[in-house]
């Protein structure tokens, strides 16, 4: 056996016998060091147990001191003006102190009967607390009303451990707006508490589950405080010794603006649409509307959400729990032609002037790809190709340039790549590539497809949030802001403690001319004679936009039904994507509708709804009297 | 399997055996009153204590089947082992309280950082014992000592568990300060372990672990804070006067007003429940187990078995002295077990198998190696 450059065991045997003397010697030294720390521990316990022993034991009898937590209260969200969108009031709470109560079961049987709620309930939070100390309160009941408040306060001789305990909690000022960006908050669970600081975080805590209440959890929750109470010798309660006061979180200045944002949700509820309405300042990257409908209904998280409510949350076919600005993915439809445009002009293979053919359709390999107008549009420039949608003209621009150098151009406009938006779970989208499929599928790119991808179809993905940037970027003439929802965080005392300033992410350089070119083909979509988007005109502003209509499927047995006639979940998303003013664009408004059939129809009049309440102050009292 | 020697039966260490058998019986008393009433559904502290226990005599024996001299071939291997575990449970361990410390195997957590500090004693142990210098270990000698010790240390802080790896320093200067050095190479030491601290201060302590510092310099600063856990256990064993209350009658313990009264605060207990009487007899036997250890290391046959029991002696002496303090208000809450008596698998396991290797020097003393007769004829 050999390690270590040992030959045998044998070797390592061999030391002088004076050395090994001397070492032990020095063990000597060691036990001495050892008597002196063990007479300064009986020492000490001298000091404590007979020197203090009797100050001791009087403190232990009558001075004990127990410490409590209280909750802070937790900062505000508000929206760009200061309106206040989330705050606090305090809600009350039935706890059970099981120390002080010596028949628990006993105890139970009779609230559950006077409070009318199931016993079964109960256990399981006694059940939940587990190894909490006795002396900590559990919540039984949270956020009761005033009646049973009333009830208990009155009863509390009867019901010895059980207590009315009151904590901060969330109040909605204006409903459910902007849900999804919010978020909502709930207790902590196991999993969250043992993997944060002990010294901040108690079970029963409430924390940001969802949204700005979850990503902003530091800045928002504040430092608790705590109650040091005084307890005789059976663990009762004698006296309030102390208050430490906690200190409130910070409150979040969102980038929204909560009357535009109204507009949208409200619109879209009405009208019982779901989808996604988004909208953005063009020349700063900060978002003024981030709508998703269906709504979440925040009101049902307070205290936490019941199985029943959350169950049909879960199956509502409208997936009202996902956020429909970054979490859902489209097929973009014509919005994408802005993408074919510009690297149609940017690489040279058209200018604006160069006129194209389209008889209604347009032969390739052996498939005869369609455009919409079954008539034909007959010779089109760009400007005109934008205008009314022309699915021929396009279907050339794309073969010319090729997929790769669409997918290059989507990317610089913020297609294909997650923004960086403070939101959970954002989708990166997907703008395919030769490489892409070959990739991800393992087969070689049909050039059939690069007519599909520039008009939008095929294996185009994108979220609402990305045609907005998209838009935004045209209308600013080829920046790209990273998005954001936050625009300062201050602390209770007012100070600002972070602000968010623009954030340029990308920029398309030597591209203003083309990129000017683009936007007066997007004035005509709106203001043009046969425009796609003529019903989303104001009167006393000029858009630009472009309406888009994306396939769900392409089914036969639907292609000759009325379009009323075809079942919901077939019909084609509706998009509607604009920006005003034209001559020098402030806010870009994108709308998509899911099975909202066309984006001049289905999708326009909201984003209309939202540049009119926008612009109210701007435009022509003409306006006003006559419309709304 | 091995041969073992006749006079190792003889000579089996009763003493030593004795009052290990006196401290875990009280031990585990103690541990019943701790966690008493039970709050939990799942088996009770005390019990799990019990199987750990038996657990542990197991290893003692197989520790004893052995001559500690082959730990220096294992010593290497286990090493490595430690190590590899060690960066396992940064990956794939169980967090509690913010820090990941357990491998969870099933029966048992396994802590490996406990099981590193045993780890160490064996290494250091080896290396100073092979290797002999003329007056004193000089710089260059201490290269390798010093990276044995830094790497499962700095894996440890990463944890966080500032406790544990703080024990590794201490083992590391008790056993090199007994080596003994030169001159420049202490003052060397001194100097880079001071740079060191500063830059911990400023870099490496986050800040609960600062103010728990900061408490005990000035504890007046905060009273009731973090404060509050050692003015709680300086209430019980102060209350427990000459003779206690009485077993299971402490009440700070069981109102709660002692933090982790079954782990790191269990002596307080004891405190309460027996008074200063109780608590003198305790440890009195509790630290006649550890002179007995260094009577061991006096009468070992050869070098390295008076470092191996020198070093072991100092594992438990260091972990004792230092949970000892902080109950009773002299040193911050730095999260140390008093090794036997504060609930905890692992370190249960590992001070019983250093107890073992104790037990392996005191029982082959009059073997003068292997060459001789009727020794061992290896593994």
């Amino acid at each position: 056996m050999k390690w270590a450059g040992y030959k045998n065991l044998e070797e390592i045997n061999e030391h002088d016998d004076a050395a090994l003397d001397s070492l032990k010697r020095r063990v000597t030294l060691a036990g001495v060091v050892i008597l002196c720390f063990v007479f300064l521990i009986f020492a000490r316990l001298w000091f404590l147990q007979i020197h203090k022993g009797e100050e001791y034991k009087s403190r232990a009898d009558n001075n004990r001191v127990r410490r409590s937590d209280i909750m802070a209260p937790r900062g505000s969200i508000l929206d760009r003006a200061g309106r206040e969108l989330v705050t606090n009031r305090p809600s009350f709470n039935v706890v059970l102190v099981r120390e002080d109560s010596n028949d628990v079961d006993n105890l139970l049987t009779k609230l559950s009967g006077v409070l009318n709620v199931d016993i079964s309930l109960l256990w399981e939070k006694i059940r939940d607390a587990g190894t909490r100390p006795r002396h900590i309160p559990i919540r039984l009941l949270e956020d009761v009303d005033w009646a049973t408040l009333a009830y208990v306060e009155n009863h509390n001789q009867e019901l010895p451990g059980i207590r009315i305990e009151t904590t901060p909690s969330r109040v909605y000022h204006y409903g459910d707006l902007a849900a999804h960006a919010i978020g909502y908050l709930g207790e902590i669970s196991r999993e969250e508490l043992e993997s944060r600081d002990p010294t901040i975080y108690q079970g029963g805590d409430l924390i940001g589950k969802m949204g700005l209440e979850r990503l902003r959890e530091k800045d928002l929750r504040g430092e608790k405080g705590s109650s040091y109470t005084e307890v005789n010798a059976k663990g009762f309660e004698q006296q309030l010794l102390k208050d430490v006061e906690p200190l409130p979180g910070n409150d979040i200045q969102l980038t929204l603006d909560a009357e535009l944002q109204k507009v949208a949700e409200d619109i879209m509820s009405t009208e019982e649409k779901a989808g996604a309405v988004v909208a953005m300042e063009v020349k700063t990257g900060r978002m003024l509307v981030l709508a998703s409908n269906p709504v979440l209904p925040l009101e049902q998280f307070v205290g936490g959400i019941s199985h029943t409510n959350w169950n049909a949350l879960l199956e509502n076919s409208k997936h009202p729990l996902i956020n429909k600005v970054v979490q859902a993915m489209y097929p973009p439809g014509s919005t994408y032609k802005i993408i074919t445009a510009m690297a149609g002009l940017a690489t040279g293979v058209i200018d604006k002037d160069t006129v194209l053919y389209c008889p209604g359709h347009y032969s390739f390999g052996n498939r005869r790809y369609h455009c919409w107008k079954r008539g034909g549009h007959g010779a089109v420039n760009l400007k005109r190709a934008l205008s009314e949608s022309c699915d021929v003209f396009f279907y050339q621009v794309g073969l010319r340039v090729g997929v790769d150098n669409m997918a290059e151009y989507a990317q610089k406009f913020g297609l294909g790549h997650k923004s960086g938006i403070e939101l959970e779970h954002e989708k990166s989208g997907i703008t395919p590539t030769k490489e892409w499929k070959m990739e991800k599928q393992g087969r070689k790119w049909q050039e059939g497809e690069t007519l599909s991808t520039a008009i939008g179809q095929g294996f185009n993905l994108v979220t609402p949030l990305q045609i907005c940037l998209m838009t935004a970027t045209v209308a600013n003439g080829g920046k790209q802001y990273l998005p954001q929802v936050i625009e300062k965080i201050t602390d209770p005392d007012g100070k600002v403690v972070n602000q968010f300033e623009p954030v340029v992410v990308d920029e398309l350089k030597g591209e203003k001319m083309h990129l000017a070119e683009i936007r007066d083909g997007l004035v005509e979509v709106v203001q043009g004679k046969r425009g796609t988007a003529r019903q989303v005109r104001i009167e006393g502003l000029t858009i630009g936009g472009k309406t888009g209509t994306a396939q769900v499927v392409r089914l036969a047995q639907y292609k000759h039904l009325k379009e009323d006639d075809i079942p919901y979940k077939y019909r084609d998303h509706a998009w509607f994507t604009c920006y005003a003013p034209a001559e020098d664009p402030e806010i870009a408004v994108t709308v998509l509708v899911e099975h909202g059939l066309h984006g001049g129809s289905g999708a326009g009049p909201i984003a209309r709804a939202v540049m009119e309440k926008y612009f109210s102050d701007r435009l022509p009292l003409v306006e006003e009297k006559d419309g709304k | 399997m091995l041969r073992v020697d006749r006079r190792c039966f003889h000579n089996f260490d009763w003493v030593l055996f004795f009052l290990l058998i006196a401290v875990s019986i009280m031990a585990l008393l103690n541990l019943y009153s701790a966690s008493y009433p039970p709050l939990s559904s799942g088996m009770p502290a005390y019990i799990k204590q019990c199987y750990l226990f038996l657990l542990g005599m197991m290893g003692i024996l197989f520790v004893l089947s052995f001559d500690y001299k082959e730990l220096h071939f294992w010593n290497y291997p286990f090493y490595i082992l430690i190590i590899i575990l060690l960066v396992l449970v940064l990956f794939a361990g169980n967090t509690a309280g913010g820090a990941q410390r357990w491998i969870n195997l099933g029966f048992v957590k396994l802590q490996p950082s406990e099981l590193a500090k045993l780890m160490l004693v064996v290494s250091l142990a080896s290396y100073y014992s092979r290797k002999e210098v003329e007056g004193g270990y000089g710089l260059m000698d201490m290269v390798t000592p010093v990276l044995l010790t830094l790497l499962p240390f700095l894996l440890i802080i990463k944890q966080p568990d500032l406790g544990t790896a703080l024990m590794l320093l201490i083992i590391f200067v008790s056993m090199t300060v007994f080596a003994r050095l030169r001159l420049q190479a202490y003052l060397v030491g001194m100097g880079l372990g001071l740079g060191a601290s500063v830059f911990a201060w400023f870099y490496l302590l986050k800040p609960y672990q600062k103010q728990r510092i900061e408490t005990l310099l000035n504890p007046g600063k905060d009273p009731m804070g973090q404060g509050y856990q050692i003015l709680q256990s300086k209430i019980a064993v102060g209350s427990g006067g000459n003779f206690g209350k009485g077993y299971l009658e402490g009440t700070q313990g069981h109102l709660h007003f002692l933090p982790e009264r079954h782990t790191d605060f269990a002596f307080s207990v004891w405190g309460e429940e027996w008074g200063f009487f109780g608590s003198l007899f305790f440890l009195g036997i509790y630290f006649s187990m550890l002179l007995w250890g260094l009577y061991a290391a006096m009468t070992a046959r050869d070098r390295f078995g008076v470092f191996l029991a020198f070093g072991v002696v100092m594992l438990i002496f260091w972990q004792a002295v230092i949970n000892l303090l902080m109950i009773l208000g002299f040193l911050p809450v730095v999260g140390i077990p008093l090794p036997l008596v504060s609930y905890g698998g692992s370190s249960l396991l590992t001070t019983l198998l250093a107890l073992g290797i104790l037990m392996n020097v005191r029982m082959r003393r009059f073997q003068t190696g292997l060459g001789h007769g009727q020794g061992e004829q290896g593994v």
